[in-house]
């Protein structure tokens, strides 16, 4: 409830982003095929939805770029830079997850190496730079290992063999 | 009521089974770890269960699912009160006393008066949920599709609203969510939409691949980026309530049970409303207003009470009219959905024993918080202080097959790895998720509710305005809209103070 609030030009490129969102709604819902051969008409077309949606999203993005801009967005304007030093947590967690959910997972791995290789580097990954101030890097590598290795049996086991769920 | 109280033990008997009792005593843990967790949510805690269970009969999946949600919420407060970082936002309200009170040295005095309303606010809910499921349920049968049609439209934009702090951003959530619903086959012609050829696309985002990603995997991420700090807690005292503490403040209790239910029912808003709104009314109403956040015993009793109220009230409009009253509730009723229990406004005349097996299944779960509350203290500060490098990628794991095991299909996972990156990038500006999940969940009774009403009325708008209740709802509805515009909330805060000067003189 106390969250910080994103400044006037952060809102203006949300609302932007937003705006190109809900037109392309608005256009696809026009351009949906109205069915008339199936004797459908206006009100129970597929497109009437989306559509009220798409435009209703239209204004509402209309409000938040006019409020962006009343509130000085245009006086502050500071384009984002995206400096790997600062995000490098965010970037690594993202790209490790993607690689391992696209590429691991859905490539046909066995489910549980997949997972043990995605804990042990991610954990290894982010406790690097503790391990390597305190010299333990090697430790800090099998720690992970083994800790990839017991977490995706235990998944695998829970799911699989005690609630019977299957698996990728 | 007689017939009530004998379905009520009928139903609990059914769950004494050591089976259900160790089902209902493990997810209560899991949730009560789940809450204390900073970053993990009740939301994506009964997500990820939900896919757990989806083997298992549905009355054992759904006591799991509820012990998970009321164990969450009530988790909550722990990390709040021992570090003042709420484990779950329904807890948010709960640091302003609870850590107070532990950086005096009371935080065990704190964990038990957290510990006392989270029981009491559940079991004033649930006494909530017993009597007026039936009566709502009752009013229901004279819902039609106009009224539908404006309760879908209600709950987004009560939802957006109230939850997170900017309207607007809540408004825009919720109707991507509604557009999100009508992505795949429409109702009428199985004409595809938005589908772009993708043939995964035309059977629509199932929910709980959406939720896992926005609620999961945005969680992760969120955690993910920034640095861990080192966890620091303080020496504390016992544990066990003390009883002087709810027979002072009994009138606070009663009250925020009350509003926590009330806030609960109401579509899509959620635990931390409820908390906020107990806390606010019990400071209001309160002789030692200057001691609400500096250690407060009324003031944590309210929030903690509110906020656990509010969890079998946001399950009244699940049973009664389908619509969850929370995010969480979102999932329980895909799960209930999952599991061939059909809630609606039918569920009193064709499944009335459900309704006292859910009455029985929070009974259960208030009793699990209770036991958990009274012993766990120490292992769960041990679980407090366990990395978030070690938990978070598990807990991805766990999303990637959460989503998985519902359908069986990839592509689930892929919808949840985009609703995760584009929850992410929501919450970065500010928009809250919870209407995005109610309007994901509402947009199919919405569509199918204008369109039917159309058809009925063969076009004409007028009866989405003329029949009694749904002029009501559409009276709320443009009233939520046009309070949050300046000239007229201005206008109609100067009328009701004019208003309540004219009726004070004549008083």
């Amino acid at each position: 409830m106390d969250d910080e609030k994103p400044s006037p030009f952060a809102d203006l490129l949300t609302g932007a982003a937003w705006l190109a969102v809900s037109v392309a709604i608005a256009i696809g819902a026009w351009n949906m095929d109205r069915l008339e051969r199936l004797a459908s008409t206006w009100h129970t077309a597929p497109g009437l939805v989306p559509g009220m949606l798409g435009v209703a999203l239209i204004f509402m993005s209309g409000i938040l770029i006019t409020r962006a801009l009343r509130g000085g967005a245009l006086q502050q304007i500071e384009l984002p830079r995206i400096v790997f030093a600062d995000h490098w947590r965010l970037i690594v967690s993202l790209s490790i997850g993607l690689f391992y959910a696209i590429f691991l997972v859905a490539r046909g791995l066995p489910f549980w190496v997949a997972s043990a290789i995605y804990i042990s580097v991610m954990v290894f990954v982010f406790q690097f730079p503790e391990r390597r101030e305190a010299g333990q890097l090697v430790r800090g590598a099998v720690i992970a290992v083994i800790y990839g290795i017991i977490m995706s049996l235990a998944i695998h086991y829970l799911f699989q063999d005690l609630f019977l769920v299957r698996l990728p | 009521m007689l017939d009530g109280l004998l379905g009520f033990f009928s139903s609990l008997m059914g769950f004494m089974t050591p089976m259900s009792l160790a089902f209902a005593l493990g997810s209560c843990l899991a949730g009560f770890v789940i809450g204390a967790l900073p970053g993990l949510t009740a939301t994506m805690g009964v997500a990820l269960m939900t896919t757990l269970t989806i083997t298992l009969p549905a009355n054992q999946a759904l006591l799991i699912l509820i012990c998970t949600y009321v164990g969450a919420i009530y988790g909550g407060s722990r990390s709040a009160i021992l570090l003042n970082i709420p484990g779950t936002p329904a807890s948010a309200a709960s640091c302003l006393d609870g850590h107070a009170l532990a950086k005096r040295g009371e935080a065990g005095r704190a964990m038990g008066i957290a510990t006392s309303g989270s029981v009491l606010g559940t079991w004033i809910g649930m006494l909530a949920l017993a009597f007026f499921t039936p009566v709502l349920g009752e009013m229901a049968l004279k819902f039609g599709a106009y009224e539908f049609f404006w309760l879908a439209t209600f709950g987004v934009v009560i939802s957006g609203n109230l939850t997170g702090n900017d309207p607007l951003k809540g408004w825009m959530a919720g109707f991507f969510g509604l557009f999100i619903a009508t992505i795949g086959q429409d109702a009428l012609y199985a004409h595809n939409r938005f589908t772009f050829g993708f043939h995964d696309l035309s059977g629509g985002i199932s929910l709980v691949p959406a939720l896992v990603g926005a609620f999961g995997f945005a969680e992760v991420l969120t955690v993910m980026k920034e640095a861990p700090t080192a966890v620091k807690i303080n020496t504390f005292d016992t544990v066990i309530p003390r009883i002087k503490d709810v027979l002072q403040y009994w009138r606070t209790v009663i009250r925020s049970g009350l509003i926590g239910t009330g806030i609960g029912i109401i579509p899509g808003v959620g635990e931390d409303v409820a908390a906020w709104s107990s806390y606010a009314a019990a400071k209001r109403a309160s002789k030692e207003k200057e001691k609400f956040g500096k250690g407060s015993i009324e003031g944590l009793m309210a929030a903690e009470t509110g906020d656990n109220a509010c969890v079998p009230g946001a399950v009244i409009p699940v049973l009664t009219l389908a619509v969850p009253g929370s995010a969480p509730a979102a999932v329980l009723l895909a799960a209930m959905l999952i599991h061939g229990v059909n809630p609606g406004p039918l569920i009193m005349i064709e499944n009335p024993k459900f309704v006292y097996d859910v009455v029985a299944m929070m009974f259960i779960a208030s009793v699990g918080i209770l036991l958990y509350g009274l012993t766990l203290t120490r292992p769960l500060i041990w679980v407090l202080q366990f990395p978030k490098t070690l938990i978070m990628p598990v807990i991805f794991v766990l999303c990637v097959v959460g989503s998985y095991a519902i359908a069986q299909r990839m592509f689930d996972v892929y919808v949840m790895l985009a609703f995760g990156v584009i929850g992410f990038a929501l919450r970065q500006m500010n928009f809250p998720m919870a209407p995005l999940v109610l309007g994901i969940v509402l947009g199919d009774l919405l569509e199918k509710s204008l369109r039917r009403g159309l058809v009925l009325s063969d076009g004409d708008l007028l009866p989405f305005f003329t029949r009694p209740i749904a002029f009501v709802m559409f009276v709320l509805v443009a009233s939520v809209v046009l309070l949050n515009v300046p000239i007229v909330h201005r206008a109609a805060s100067t009328a009701w103070s004019g208003a309540m000067r004219a009726f004070g003189r004549a008083g």
